[in-house]
């Protein structure tokens, strides 16, 4: 029987607890789950537990991180998610193919075209669906601007962890320069629902192509501008080199994948290990670095942009003429199977493992996020720095909350 | 379509595939028992002939009437990608090895799977719910888990969801969904199912 004077549990009607867990407390109310919960929440001589978030600024979300520190520095840390668990992937399951891709789109809000192209092209893959060129040409051209956007922001957002104001403010401005371009594009400034199973939306518009030309005029001397504000930064330099290093192999045994993980000399990017859309028709390198601190990921960040403007350059080159949607019904049945697809979103790999089966909803819709397998690695990255420097490290790996708590 | 990756999968574990090496597309999928995943993960990751560094992804799947652990690796020496399919996992005691001992970062995953599907991995030094709060006793994605409120396909009823344990006395009068039908095919067919109204929950 249960105790009449327990609470009854929040979240479960069923569940009495002794105290309803809140945010506030570092401590858990509960015993220890796991092994590594016990060690966790064990305080050796002088340690002590702090709370960080969820609602702190520099968590960048609702993020909520128990510290455990000894005097200034850190000695290990808990990070807790789930305050934004909408439940996705059960959403989409219980919608049909259609809607995963505006259920899709909040994951990555800074970036949605990478996050709502996971339900399409999986979906194409499991109807063998060949898209034409010129559809694939204007989904490349969107991907790499909404990447020049979200990498413009990153650097703004690592200067403010730093306590700089001024870059975020430049970084804005490029944002939202070509926010505005692909709402001229999409309808859309934040949340763009632009791409459809076999295609896109609309087609390119007068509007859209002479703000691009407009902007690509003088992009690159923007950038160029940017980053002097930063590259040589006294204070900059000596808040991010050689702090959070990760070496190679550390790196891929963490699962990271995006900057993070070619800020530590891995050449990994899904665009050219496993090329999807019309990537192998297009020149690009991928940046690497060899240091793997914080700088280095802000480097590889940088050189991103860079080779992202080669693209769109080759991309507006090369644009073909021809139909932007293929030739399918509105309805559609998917044929039962199991498909994988990944695409190379600013943060990292994003994947997806869809399974059908004959119906038109999706039996199952796996979302692989690539800043929930980051943010695993601030564990690793963390012990024996310095509180303030939790933040500058925290932000130099990019989390996306909409994304980690699905 | 990677024939050589095929030849050299099936020299190295064909006695232990549950089911025949299946390759579509860019993908290549083999299906291995539980009891497996340690030996075959780690002939994976550390054999020269594979050399599978990349663990791309992993994820829980419920089919209705078994569960599944699905892992998605990537190698410099392939250009496909491995799928490897945990496959007949009972579904009220699901139990797999972690392989965490080989990818760190897979302890998220596998806290993920737990969380969702109750899939308990061996090994996993903090396998805790992740997303669902610390009390939660459902896992939301399986597939008997419904959600009758969804505004995709109901006017909605007002409650969350369906518990796994009968309701406490208080809670008698609530509406309870049937639970989902299997199929033919052992899969579950959640197509069409609305919550049904007269029916009262089980004693």
């Amino acid at each position: 029987m249960t105790d009449r004077s327990a609470v009854r549990s929040l979240d479960d009607p069923n569940v009495f607890v002794e105290m309803p867990a809140t945010i506030y407390d570092a401590v858990p109310p509960y015993p220890p789950r796991t092994e590594r919960e016990a060690e966790f929440y064990h305080l050796r001589d002088g340690e002590m537990l702090i709370n960080l978030g969820p609602q702190h600024p520099s968590t960048h979300g609702v993020l909520r991180v128990v510290l455990k520190i000894d005097g200034e520095q850190v000695v290990d840390l808990d990070p807790v998610l789930g305050y934004l668990h909408r439940g996705v992937e059960k959403i989409c399951e219980n919608g049909d193919w259609h809607h995963a891709i505006s259920n899709c789109d909040p994951l990555e809000y800074v970036a949605s075209m990478f996050s709502e192209a996971m339900p399409v092209m999986a979906a194409e893959k499991l109807l063998d669906l060949r898209v034409p060129r010129r559809a694939e040409y204007i989904r490349v051209l969107c991907w790499e601007l909404n990447r020049i956007a979200s990498h413009g922001l990153f650097i703004g957002w690592l200067a403010l962890d730093l306590g700089g104001l001024t870059p975020l403010l430049y970084g804005f401005i490029e944002r939202d320069t070509i926010i505005e371009m692909l709402a001229a594009l999409t309808g859309q400034r934040m949340l763009f629902n632009y791409l459809r199973i076999g295609g896109v939306n609309r087609d390119l518009n007068h509007d859209f192509l002479s703000r691009l030309a407009d902007w690509m005029s003088r992009a690159a001397v923007e950038i160029e501008q940017e980053a002097r504000l930063l590259n040589e930064n006294e204070i900059f330099l000596r808040r991010t080199k050689g702090l959070g290093v990760l070496d190679r192999d550390t790196a891929l045994r963490l699962c990271m994948t995006g900057p993070p993980l070619r800020a530590s000399g891995v050449p990994y990017d899904v665009r050219r290990a496993h090329p999807y859309s019309v990537y192998n028709e297009l020149e690009f390198d991928i940046p690497t670095r060899e240091e793997g601190d914080s700088y280095a990921r802000y480097m590889v960040h940088l050189d991103e942009i860079r080779e992202s403007i080669r693209i769109i350059d080759q991309v507006l080159h090369e644009m073909p003429d021809g139909p932007i949607m293929a030739k399918i019904p509105r309805l559609i049945r998917i044929p039962p199977g199991r498909a994988y697809i990944a695409l190379e979103s600013p943060r990292g790999q994003y994947s997806c493992y869809a399974m059908s089966d004959g119906s038109d909803q999706p039996f199952r819709l796996r979302i692989h996020d690539p800043s929930y397998f980051n943010l695993q690695a601030v564990g690793a990255l963390m012990p024996g720095n310095l509180i303030a420097d939790t933040m500058a490290v925290m932000a130099s790996l990019d989390p996306i909350m909409g994304g980690i708590d699905k | 379509m990677d024939t050589q990756l095929k030849r050299r999968l099936e020299t190295a574990f064909g006695d232990r595939f549950s089911a025949p090496l299946r390759q579509r597309a860019d993908t290549t999928e083999i299906w291995i028992g539980a009891g497996d995943v340690t030996d075959v993960m780690r002939t994976l990751h550390d054999d020269e002939q594979f050399e599978f560094e990349v663990l791309s992804d992993i994820c829980g799947v419920d089919t209705g009437t078994e569960m599944w652990v699905v892992y998605h690796l990537w190698s410099p020496r392939s250009p496909d990608w491995l799928r490897v399919v945990a496959a007949g996992l009972p579904r009220d005691d699901p139990r797999v090895p972690s392989v965490t001992f080989l990818w760190k970062g897979a302890e998220w995953g596998e806290r993920e799977a737990y969380d969702m599907f109750g899939i308990v991995f061996e090994g996993n030094r903090d396998l805790r719910r992740i997303y669902m709060p610390p009390d939660y006793t459902s896992f939301p994605l399986r597939k008997d888990f419904l959600l009758p409120d969804d505004a995709a396909r109901s006017p909605g009823e007002g409650f969350r969801h369906v518990e796994q344990s009968p309701p406490p006395a208080e809670h008698r009068r609530r509406p309870v969904v049937r639970r989902a039908k299997l199929a033919p095919g052992g899969q579950v067919s959640t197509v069409g199912q609305l919550p049904d109204q007269t029916e009262e929950a089980p004693e």
